[in-house]
């Protein structure tokens, strides 16, 4: 008999007997649990899941109320008060007792919090076409980004502690320039389905671009408008070519236009026709990004003198393409990194002495550590504690400086010790040229009707970057505190494109915007010596040096002078990552439950377990205890479902812990490795370990799979990012329940969803270069995995390189020892198989017949083992049982889907 | 598996004194916390092995075993000493001042809660509620009980037992 | 004559089994016998003397005057100055008579290890005539007219509960007996199995033939060792007897009953978790529903109830429902046990009917505060319950009366509080408790408690932080809100009794860093009052760490640094001088 009640005033119908949750769940109602999954009988332990009945009472536990005759007419309220109450406040005591990093420190060190750990993830894998979507989702310039950024993610690199940080903004202008190389059909965001509004951008640099990006995948219509003859802003004439080749800046701004979006150059708002009062009346919304691109003065005298220009203006004359005749003696006032392109340009542009002053030390100077070393390379002769009083002058021409000598003084508000003149010592230079590179300032004409701070910038809210028109908003230098660093304006961009597509959607901004700057993170402060400590098993590994033109050759030019990482250098640049984000955050319940509810832990703290096996690494998986809930999901799936019963609780109450059995390692307390506990694990607290490659924490999209690791064929889901797997786990359900660790960890390795040829070409290649080629010395393994395409793929390929032999080692074989007992278990499990016996390696033995592809036979076998075989190319197969330690080269290819 | 992880004293134990236990128990659903208590009265406290060699037995999964053994505060995975100091600490004692009781045996053995002396003569546990509030502040060492302490008569208990204990080891 | 000597555990740690062992050996003039605890705890030893009908009572007999009292007695001498300075009180006869006993009708007066005591004194009759004459419809029907509810402190109707179980269809039912008794500060049941076992085998086979249940189970804590070895002896005399295994008292009816040990867990006094630790396993509640009713020990109709409700079982049923329901109040009939400990000067087991004023039980039968001190608080319900306050000591006791307290009925743990118990210590120390007990299965307790009890400890080491009374309070609600079992869901009550009701000392000691009560360590500051100081020095000599300093008859000093606050020389100080 079915039962009428209602649900959030949403009228539902059940039968007696059905859980709550459930019939919530069937009319779209979600309600959040940590501790029920489909696979195991309800447990009730961890109480987020409660619900109210308006008619008050006690709280019921959604995931085990069994709709019966008492819910006739009843209602039910999900997310009432109290129980959000009860629910936020769950969420909370977790927190206070969670020990982990749910986002690597680079991540949220970067003020756009690009995914860093992500894309040097997926470049160590050799999925660098992958790492440039992942970047673009916040950077849609990373090969100009990736070769300017002053990179505050590597000062937040845990690596910095082992050695030095990992090269994070080189590997980021790698994939750029990987992409790029495409030329058309290089990657460029999608473009969601049109809405008919239409966007002003006034500004087309870094910020301008970015929020014209953003809003254009949006499905808006966009326009950049820009002052200057071409897009680019600070990137193009503010920063020389030998930093930022211009063609690198051009060629990136062409593939954002090639996404629709309109650029006018050459207009500059406020003069003619186009004002902003006329912009924000014809376009749905305005955005302002036109930076920063006024020299601050110095205020001392003669500095009006002729030869005395600000540093942004000497650059930009620089990019525009008339290098000013500077003379031979230039003096370079500031310390930052303008100042810093100023001078080594001055050295660029023929000047002999190139001093710059800098009233505080070395130490104090904002400008990279890196940059003021390659400019001493260059010849330039820094002077410190010196500060310019007086430009003196003749007949209308600066021809002297005269500088205040300095003494540090006792260090100010933000901890810069103040310099103090030392009573009449001066020093007179000889000058033909002034460059004062001391700061930016911004230009507001034609903006005046927006709210502007003391210092001529846009007022605009931190959040949403709305400014005091509505629809109008703002973002990059030229908001708030001014000036910064390029990924600065990107970031005030994003927001600002996710403000203004709300409004245009919804006709009003809400107050705050949920962004990774307001979400709640759970993290972990390290000291160097945690680091040391925690990290020791990665060993050291020095950074990869960036290949580069020596200074004497440089400085003769302004071509570029970084070389960028070749492929091979940048694979292992990236492998340095130590991976301190956790691995499960995009699946992590926990975490996005907490962002849900708003938590707040910091307002209950307390005592938090720091357990001497935090990181447990088991073979395909980590164990880490300090990241536990106790929602006991991994011990009944082992009890209920796999009926191993390897895991179980120990201890009681607040000190509880998941252990295996008598707190062995997996392997010896009778684990079958089929990874359930892993997959319905709700935390971070158990996560795969995917041998042969980094676990890399990726937003995955799934699709269902028959397996192809033996001839069981047990159904499952592949979750990939691109053409990167990510993960096989079990389809669940009937007969689908478990995985053996073949198919859970092992598969995941030798198969790939993009080309697989592509993957060869490269191999290939390398081999060409390796000098390894001649006849005779190449053998061929072929996985009876494979499809026919791919079999017909491999064998016309390989042909070419006239292989010693193409074998299979698969076909027809039984399950080698080390996988038998999993294989079993599963197979039975799963209804696939009797027993072991009935199962082999290969899955269509027939189509490797039919191509003539026949089993690895003695003499072929023996010729891998003396090494007589220099290259041994295997695609997906099981090489167990062959000793390859003599082969020079083995390469395993990744089969295609 | 032969050594033991917990207590680390790595021998073997004589199972054939469990053997009247298991013969009685081991096949009886529902007797896993029955037999621990047995275990625990034979060797003094639950060693690994013999935790082991309980889920051999019983069928019942190793974690299982080790799971219930940890949930009770009965059972102990240290040996203890000759004599097994149990002060209660429950509401009566507390309000008489059992608190200055504890303070006084950890002063006067040299340790805390949960240890046993170097010597192996006392060990102590605060338990909840000994069930003779009357006589709070109390204390009850292997099933003597001693009533209405103070910091002085506990002294006095203590000494009395170490020198019953030197003059039997005479 | 014949010499009766009182060996509860109680007893018995007071001295008794040396008193009984000593006159076993030197007396042949009386028959040397023993009984249960008689419930009068601040008297013990007790040895009762019956001669020629007459019986006298002795308390207190220590071991070094036996040689004179046995010879006192062999002579009967009964006007003899040792055997009058013994003899038991006027105002201590006083405790015993303004009770009401029922559940400990028998307890101190029968010889618990004999059946024939029991037999003699009314026992098993009741079972005789339910199996012999009433339908097990009829059982409950009388229960229900008792209005007999639980005894171990939900208060659930005990009729309601049977009923349940005897419509649940199975052929396999349980009948269990929870002998956890896990709150501190209770001892009621532990008198019932070792004074009066029979009394609770009676009571359960008539709730066993009431459900329709074939087996029996008593779930005993292993802190019991002698209440079980007196019950497993009761059940093989019972066996004997034909009162318990197969076709009991030729009725048809078989039962047969065990024990099972408890292993130290005080949530398995909650009924889910004893039924899992019956089974073996860790003691963790189970979702309800199910309800044991329907589905509970191996997933069978199992009826859960406490030993007091049993002990009252086989007297309802002898004399009827009416004469249990005529005593108590419109909506708590009968009598309940109460172990009234702390700062009382008689302690003891009370058992009183409902409607009696929590002043009658402390005062009338108690006698009041020991060293006539101040009352303060009287904690019912243990970690479950709440501190009940001086302006409310006329509160009637009855369930409802008591619940809207802030505390609960509880198992009847009543300790009594003096102005020198701190109420937010007395809190700490029960989230310390619940902390320890908490299973760990739900956050809002596993975690909520530890962060209570976090606070707690900084409010009472001094670190006490604006706002704590507000998180505190906060907690409270949504521990009571999420938490799954009785455990979670009454952790919180003693905080918020004491927050209700003594909100000032909270402030005190966070915002003026002051425990009222003088009890905190680092609350407080030793000090010697000049005036009242005599200079005798002994506080001087008292003091372990050599604080206090001064001449002979000259006002003596306390250095607070070195001062560890251990209270030896205010408890020594014969003057008063000393204050907090």
């Amino acid at each position: 008999m079915s039962i009428h009640f209602k649900i959030n005033n949403i009228e539902v119908e059940a039968e007696a007997g059905e859980l709550l949750i459930n019939v919530a769940k069937r009319y779209g109602v979600d309600i959040p649990s940590l501790c029920h999954n489909e696979k195991v009988k309800s447990y009730g332990a961890c109480g987020v899941c409660v619900v109210e009945s308006a008619k008050g009472g006690k709280l019921m536990r959604s995931c085990s109320t069994e709709v019966g005759p008492q819910f006739e007419g009843m209602e039910i309220c999900t997310e009432s008060d109290r129980v959000v109450r009860a629910r936020k406040v769950a969420l909370e005591l977790l927190m206070t007792d969670h020990t982990g990093d749910c986002r690597p420190p680079c991540m949220l060190e970067c003020p756009a919090h690009t995914d860093c750990q992500g894309y040097v993830g997926l470049i160590a894998n050799g999925y660098a076409e992958e790492a440039v979507k992942l970047i673009m989702e916040k950077i849609p310039l990373p090969a100009s980004i990736g070769r300017v950024c002053p990179h505050p993610c590597e000062k937040a690199c845990r690596r910095a502690a082992l050695e030095e940080p990992v090269s994070i903004a080189n590997l980021k202008r790698f994939a750029a320039d990987v992409n790029l190389e495409k030329g058309k059909d290089a990657y460029k965001p999608a473009i969601a389905a049109e809405t008919g509004k239409k966007v002003a951008v006034i500004g087309g640099g870094p910020a301008g671009l970015t929020a014209a990006a953003s809003l254009r995948a949006k499905g808006h219509t966009v326009e950049v408008f820009d002052m200057m003859p071409e897009m680019g802003g600070m990137l193009r004439y503010g920063i020389p070519e030998y930093r930022l080749p211009k063609a690198v800046v051009a060629e990136e701004v062409a593939l954002l236009e090639s996404m629709g979006i309109a650029m006018h150059n050459n207009i500059k708002i406020g003069e003619g026709e186009y004002t902003l009062e006329k912009m924000s009346a014809e376009y749905d919304a305005v955005i302002v990004a036109i930076g920063a691109w006024t020299s601050s003065k110095m205020r001392i005298p003669g500095e009006e003198l002729a030869g005395v220009m600000g540093g942004i203006d000497f650059l930009r004359e620089i990019n525009l393409g008339n290098i000013p005749n500077i003379g031979k003696k230039v003096v370079i006032v500031g310390g930052g990194n303008t100042a810093m392109d100023a001078c080594r340009s001055a050295v660029r542009a023929g000047a002999d002495e190139v001093y710059t002053l800098y009233r505080r030390t070395r130490a104090e100077m904002p400008a990279e550590q890196v940059e003021i070393d390659e400019a001493e390379e260059e010849g330039v002769i820094f002077k410190f504690l010196c500060n310019p009083v007086e430009i003196i002058g003749e007949n209308g021409k600066a021809v002297k400086v005269k500088a205040q000598k300095m003494m540090l003084g006792e260090p100010d508000a933000s901890g810069r010790r103040a310099p103090v003149p030392i009573e009449g010592e001066f020093d007179i230079i000889d000058v033909d040229t002034v460059i004062m590179a001391i700061g930016q300032g911004c230009n507001v004409k034609g903006f005046e009707s927006l709210e502007l701070t003391r210092k001529n910038t846009v007022v605009a809210d931190e959040n949403t970057y709305t400014t005091s028109i509505e629809g109008v908003f703002a973002c990059g230098d030229i908001t708030n505190r001014g000036p910064g660093i390029a990924i600065a304006a990107i970031a005030e961009a994003q927001k600002a494109a996710v403000a203004a597509h709300e409004y245009m959607m919804s006709g009003s901004v809400p107050t705050i915007v949920k962004n990774e700057d307001n979400a709640f993170y759970s993290k972990r402060p390290l000291t160097k010596e945690d680091v040391k400590e925690e990290y020791a098993f990665r060993g050291t590994e020095e950074r990869v040096p960036m290949k580069h033109r020596l200074a004497e050759e440089r400085k003769g030019d302004f071509n570029e002078f970084m070389k960028g990482f070749s492929r091979a250098e940048a694979e292992k640049e990236a492998a340095r990552c130590l991976e301190c984000g956790c691995l499960d955050y995009y699946e992590c319940r926990l975490i996005d439950y907490a962002n849900r509810y708003d938590v707040k832990p910091e307002r209950i703290g307390g005592y938090k377990h720091k357990r001497a096996d935090m990181k447990v690494r088991s073979e395909y998986f980590t164990r880490d205890t300090d990241k536990c809930i106790l929602c006991g999901l991994c011990v009944r799936a082992c009890e209920e479902v796999t009926g191993r019963g390897v895991l179980g609780l120990v201890d009681r109450g607040f000190d509880t812990t998941v252990q295996p059995a008598m707190g062995l390692p997996l392997n010896q307390a009778d684990c079958m490795s089929c990874g359930l506990c892993v997959s319905v694990c709700p935390t971070g607290a158990l996560t795969e370990n995917m041998n042969g490659m980094k676990a890399v924490p990726l937003p995955e999209n799934m699709f269902v799979h028959k397996c192809t690791m033996c001839s069981a064929g047990c159904d499952m889901m592949i979750s990939h990012y691109g053409n990167a797997i990510t993960k096989a786990v079990p389809m669940g359900g009937k007969n689908a329940d478990v995985l053996c660790e073949r198919g859970r960890f092992v598969l995941p390795e030798r198969f790939t969803m993009g080309n697989a040829m592509e993957a060869v070409q490269k191999a290939f290649g390398k081999i060409l270069k390796s000098g390894a080629m001649s006849a005779g010395k190449i053998g061929v393994l072929i996985s009876a995995s494979c499809t026919e395409k791919q079999v017909n793929n491999i064998l016309s390929f390989t042909a070419a390189i006239m292989p010693a032999f193409v074998a299979s080692n698969s076909m027809g074989k039984p399950i080698p020892e080390k996988y038998r007992a999993s294989v079993e278990f599963a197979a039975i499990k799963n209804g696939k198989a009797t027993s072991i016996d009935e199962l082999t390696i290969g899955v269509n033995d027939e189509i490797l017949k039919k191509a003539g592809v026949t089993m690895l036979n003695e003499q072929q076998k023996a010729k891998i083992e003396s090494g007589e075989i220099e290259t041994l190319f295997v695609f997906g197969d099981d090489i167990c049982d062959i000793d390859t330690s003599k082969v020079k080269n083995t390469e395993i290819v990744r089969i295609e889907f | 598996m032969e050594h033991c992880q917990n207590c680390k004293c790595n021998e073997k134990h004589d199972y054939t004194l469990l053997a009247p236990v298991m013969e009685e128990y081991a096949k009886v659903p529902g007797s896993l916390i029955t037999i621990l208590q047995h275990a625990q009265e034979i060797y003094g406290y639950l060693p690994t092995d013999v935790l082991w060699h309980i889920a051999e037995e019983t069928g019942i999964k190793p974690a299982k075993v080790l799971g219930v053994a940890t949930f009770y505060t009965q059972f102990r995975f240290k040996p203890v000493g000759k004599y097994l100091i149990l002060l209660c600490c429950g509401t009566a004692c507390h309000v008489n001042g059992a608190k200055k009781i504890e303070e006084t045996i950890c002063e006067e053995l040299g340790i805390k809660d949960g240890d046993t002396t170097d010597d192996g003569l006392f060990s102590l546990k605060v338990v909840a509620c000994l069930g003779c509030c009357s006589l709070s502040p109390v204390m009850m060492i292997n099933d003597e009980t001693y009533g209405s302490l103070t910091p002085d008569k506990v002294k006095k208990i203590l000494k009395e037992l170490r020198e019953k204990s030197e003059a039997e080891n005479k | 004559m014949k010499i009766v000597i009182g060996q509860g555990s109680c007893g018995i740690a007071a001295g008794a089994g040396k008193i009984y062992d000593y006159l076993k050996e030197n007396t042949s003039f009386a028959e040397i016998s023993i009984t249960g605890c008689i419930g009068m705890c601040y008297l013990e030893p007790i040895v009762d003397v019956i001669d020629d009908g007459k019986k006298r009572t002795y308390c207190k007999v220590s071991a070094d005057i036996l040689p004179e009292f046995s010879k006192a007695l062999e002579e009967k001498n009964f006007d003899s100055e040792i055997l009058k300075k013994y003899e038991l009180k006027d105002e201590d006869r006083e405790f015993l008579e303004k009770q009401t006993r029922i559940a400990l009708r028998n307890c101190g007066i029968i010889n618990p290890e004999s059946i024939d005591d029991y037999i003699e004194a009314g026992g098993y009759k009741a079972l005789t005539k339910v199996l012999g004459e009433m339908t097990p419809e009829q059982v409950i029907d009388v229960i229900k007219t008792s209005g007999l509810a639980g005894r171990g402190g939900a208060g659930f109707p005990t009729w309601f509960k049977w009923n349940a179980a005897r419509q649940s269809q199975s052929e396999q039912k349980y009948l269990i007996c929870n002998a956890d008794e896990g709150d501190p500060g209770a001892f009621m049941d532990r008198a019932v199995i070792e004074s009066d076992p029979h009394n609770l085998i009676e009571g359960m086979l008539i709730g066993a033939y009431a459900i329709g249940a074939s087996e029996a189970v008593v779930y005993v804590r292993a802190e019991y060792p002698l209440a079980i070895v007196r019950l497993t002896n009761a059940i093989k005399q019972a066996e004997e007897r034909g009162f318990l295994g197969e076709n009991i008292a030729g009725s048809g009816f078989s039962c047969k009953m065990r024990i099972k040990a408890g292993a130290g867990a005080f949530v398995c006094g909650e009924e889910t978790a004893l039924i899992e630790s019956l089974e073996g396993q860790r003691g963790m509640p189970r979702l309800k529903p199910p309800f044991p009713a329907q589905k509970g020990y191996w997933q069978q109709p199992s009826n859960i109830n406490n030993v007091e409700t049993f002990a009252n079982v086989a007297w309802i049923l002898a004399n009827g429902g009416e004469a249990f329901a005529a005593m108590g109040t419109e909506d708590s009939k009968g009598t309940k046990v109460f172990a009234l400990t702390g700062k009382i000067k008689r302690g003891g087991l009370v058992e009183i009917p409902m409607g009696k004023t929590l002043r009658d039980v402390i005062y009338d039968i108690g006698g009041g505060i020991r060293n006539d001190k101040e009352f303060k608080a009287v904690q019912m319900g243990g970690p479950s319950g709440g501190c009940i306050p001086t302006e409310l000591l006329d509160t009637v006791i009855d369930y409802k009366k008591l619940s809207a307290t802030g505390a609960i009925m509880g198992s009847g743990g009543m300790v009594v509080m003096d102005e020198t118990t701190c109420m937010v210590d007395m809190a700490r120390f029960f989230l310390d408790f619940t902390t320890k007990e908490s299973c760990g299965k739900c956050i809002h307790c596993r975690i909520g408690t530890k962060r209570m009890l976090e606070i707690l400890n900084r409010i009472v080491n001094g670190e006490g932080r604006d706002g704590d009374i507000e998180l505190l309070e906060e907690l409270c609600l949504t521990i009571k809100d999420g938490a799954l079992c009785g455990l979670g869901q009454t952790a919180p009550n003693p905080v918020l009794t004491t927050i209700k009701y003594f909100r000032n000392e909270y402030e005190a000691h966070i915002y003026d860093k002051k425990c009222p009560a003088g009890h905190c360590a680092s609350l407080i500051t030793y000090q010697i009052d000049p005036d009242k100081c005599r200079g005798c020095t002994l506080c001087a000599r008292q003091c372990p760490v050599g604080a206090i300093s001064g001449k002979v008859k000259e006002p003596h000093v306390i250095d607070t640094e070195k001062c560890i606050k251990c209270g030896k020389c205010k408890e020594s100080c014969k003057f008063g001088a000393i204050h907090v």
